[in-house]
């Protein structure tokens, strides 16, 4: 207790980080409940531009598009990335090279790879669509779900599955009833960052995407509408995104206590 | 006594490496067998292969006369107690000894009835909900030998299975380990290190070195008439004095002459050994003597162990001294004490 006014000082710290990272935030926030609908005067509480937003078909369209592209991505790099994590830490002595080119989708920069998986799509002459946006998200989500699995791999005992062979179970029944179990927590957790990370995610999606309205995704549908100015309906949207992140971020933190490196 | 398991010049090669070199073993029916050795003996990739987790690169396994080598270990009526237990940590006691039962899809209410049973056995009844991680390493142990067992195999095996406990806990579970297997009368192959645990608990002992089986005997056997200079040495403590051989007579390097019967058809540089508990301190009665100055003394409790500097040895010669003997008088270092041992006691070995 050497100092009260060093510690005082270091609340005053916090508090001015905190209110850095959350003013903007709680503006945006407040802001989708004024009934003006203008940022520069609060003219009273309202729902009404909440109504707004769901009568916005265009809106609606992009939010349903986020979410297939979403769940659908999320649960595919989720299958593939656990077992690329299991079958490249069985076989890790072949070095590392493996290793870097799972992990490159995640170091390189967006922008590169959402150009890249375009040529791909252009050289192969796939029709862009919704499908070619969940296959672009596969690719750099596989790499994020195989890193959470693999920490958790880290700490695992090998001898558990010898155990269960020893015991009589055939190789499916360990994957099912030892392996997939003990990995669970880590499995859901990449599950539902992959999730995450899809449905905010704008430049590959962008690129991937094609010119049809059809397949525009959430975040594409708000860039469109902020070229004209922020508007009310937009500020709603960020709200409730904000609520949905947060419940998805908590629930993945408690799925998985002492998974990720470092928790 | 039938013969349960037979291994016949079993071989494991990794690489250049022979790991198991040319190993011919039979095991009996009920009998509590341990693989004794230093690390990198190969016991422990034996053992393996009796479980099915390493492939012969030659010979045989047999059990009840049945050729099991190429059997994988899902299938065999064999199962492993693993050195780190590999307890299954999302399962509750009771779960984890389940489990066994369960892969051979016995009814539900048999499977519930044995693992209550050997739950009482193991004495952890109380505790047939809790998770690995709620237990303490010598529960845990428990359960790890109670999932093996649970399955009634014809041969369980257990790799270092007293290795992580403390000494005193090591103690009690050798004895239980034994009223175990003499209760369920189940053949057990154990690994160690530690030739105590060996000689305590083990019907028969076998040694290896660098993948080759010395000797194969009683504990006591083991002990008193090792197989050659490296078993002699690598079970307890053996004095090893250097002699020099003319016909029947043996001399020790500063001349004293050293009785003992030579093993027909030895020949070239040998070694007498005897063994510290069998030095005397009434050195004129005995048939052998050295005498040399004290170097240091080591108070063990029940007994005082006191090393010697003697010309006769390059290493210091060890004499234990009983708890009244070592009252009686003093033993201070510097002083010179004669030590003396019977005929009968001296081994001679090649060098």
């Amino acid at each position: 207790m050497a100092d009260r006014r060093t510690f005082r000082l270091m609340l005053l710290i916090l508090g001015l980080v905190f209110a850095f990272l959350y003013i903007p935030i709680s503006v945006l926030v407040g802001l989708s409940f004024n009934a003006g609908g203008m940022p520069t005067a609060w003219t009273g509480f309202s729902l009404k531009w909440y109504g707004a937003l769901f009568a916005n078909q265009d809106i609606l369209r992009a939010a349903g598009n986020t979410l297939i592209v979403g769940l659908v991505s999320a649960a595919i790099s989720t299958v593939l990335g656990t077992l690329l994590a299991i079958g490249v830490e069985i076989r890790r002595r072949k070095g590392s090279v493996l290793e870097t080119l799972i992990f490159a989708p995640m170091v390189i920069p967006d922008i590169v790879l959402a150009i890249a998986l375009l040529s791909f799509f252009s050289l192969l002459d796939v029709r862009l669509g919704l499908h070619t946006v969940i296959m672009a998200h596969v690719v750099f989500n596989l790499a994020y779900v195989c890193a959470v699995v693999r920490a958790r791999l880290k700490s695992f005992d090998w001898s558990i599955v010898e155990a269960s062979t020893d015991l009589g179970a055939s190789t499916l029944t360990t994957l099912r009833r030892v392996v997939l179990p003990v990995l669970a927590p880590a499995i859901i957790a990449g599950g539902l960052l992959a999730f995450t990370l899809s449905v905010d995610e704008f430049i590959i999606a962008f690129f991937t995407a094609g010119a049809q309205r059809a397949s525009i995704t959430l975040p594409m549908q708000i860039y469109g509408m902020i070229r004209f100015g922020v508007t009310p309906e937009i500020n709603v949207l960020a709200t409730l995104v904000i609520g949905f992140s947060l419940v998805t971020l908590a629930l993945s933190q408690r799925l998985n206590r002492g998974g990720l490196p470092g928790q | 006594m039938t013969t349960l398991l037979s291994l016949r010049h079993v071989e494991k090669h990794f690489g250049h490496v022979r790991a198991v070199n040319g190993v011919s073993l039979d095991i009996r029916q009920n009998e509590f067998f341990a693989l004794l050795g230093a690390s990198g003996s190969g016991k422990t990739t034996l053992l393996r292969m009796l479980a099915g987790f390493e492939a012969l690169s030659g010979g045989q396994i047999l059990l009840n006369g049945k050729d099991i080598s190429h059997v994988p270990p899902n299938h065999r009526p064999v199962n492993l107690m693993f050195q780190s237990y590999a307890l299954f940590p999302h399962m509750s006691v009771a779960q984890n000894i389940a489990y066994g039962l369960e892969m051979e899809k016995l009814p539900r209410t048999e499977i519930r009835q044995r693992v209550d049973e050997i739950l009482a056995t193991i004495q952890l009844s109380a505790l047939a909900s809790r998770k690995p991680e709620q237990l303490s390493g010598g529960q845990r142990q428990r359960v790890a030998l109670a999932r093996a067992l649970v399955k009634r195999p014809q041969l369980l095996l257990l790799d270092e299975p007293l290795g992580a406990l403390d000494k005193k806990l090591r103690g009690e579970m050798q004895l239980e380990l034994k009223r175990i297997q003499h209760q369920f009368g189940i053949t057990f192959i154990i690994v160690t290190h530690d030739q105590e645990e060996a000689l305590v608990m083990a019907d028969r002992i076998a040694i290896l070195q660098h993948g080759e089986l010395l000797q194969c005997a009683p504990p006591r056997e083991v002990y008193e008439h090792p197989a050659n200079r490296f078993a002699a040495e690598f079970i307890g403590v053996m004095n090893v004095i250097p002699v020099a051989r003319d016909g029947a007579k043996l001399t020790a390097a500063e001349g004293s002459l050293i009785r003992a019967d030579i093993p027909d058809g030895m020949g070239g540089d040998l070694v007498a050994a005897v063994r510290p508990e069998r030095l005397r301190l009434d050195a004129h009665a005995c048939e052998n003597r050295l005498s040399g100055r004290i170097l240091a003394t080591a108070y063990h409790g029940l007994d005082l162990q006191v090393h010697i500097e003697t010309p006769a040895m390059p290493k210091p010669l060890i004499c234990r001294v009983t708890a009244d003997a070592a009252e009686a008088r003093s033993f201070r270092t510097g002083d010179v004490l004669s030590l003396g041992w019977s005929r009968a006691d001296t081994r001679i070995f090649a060098a």
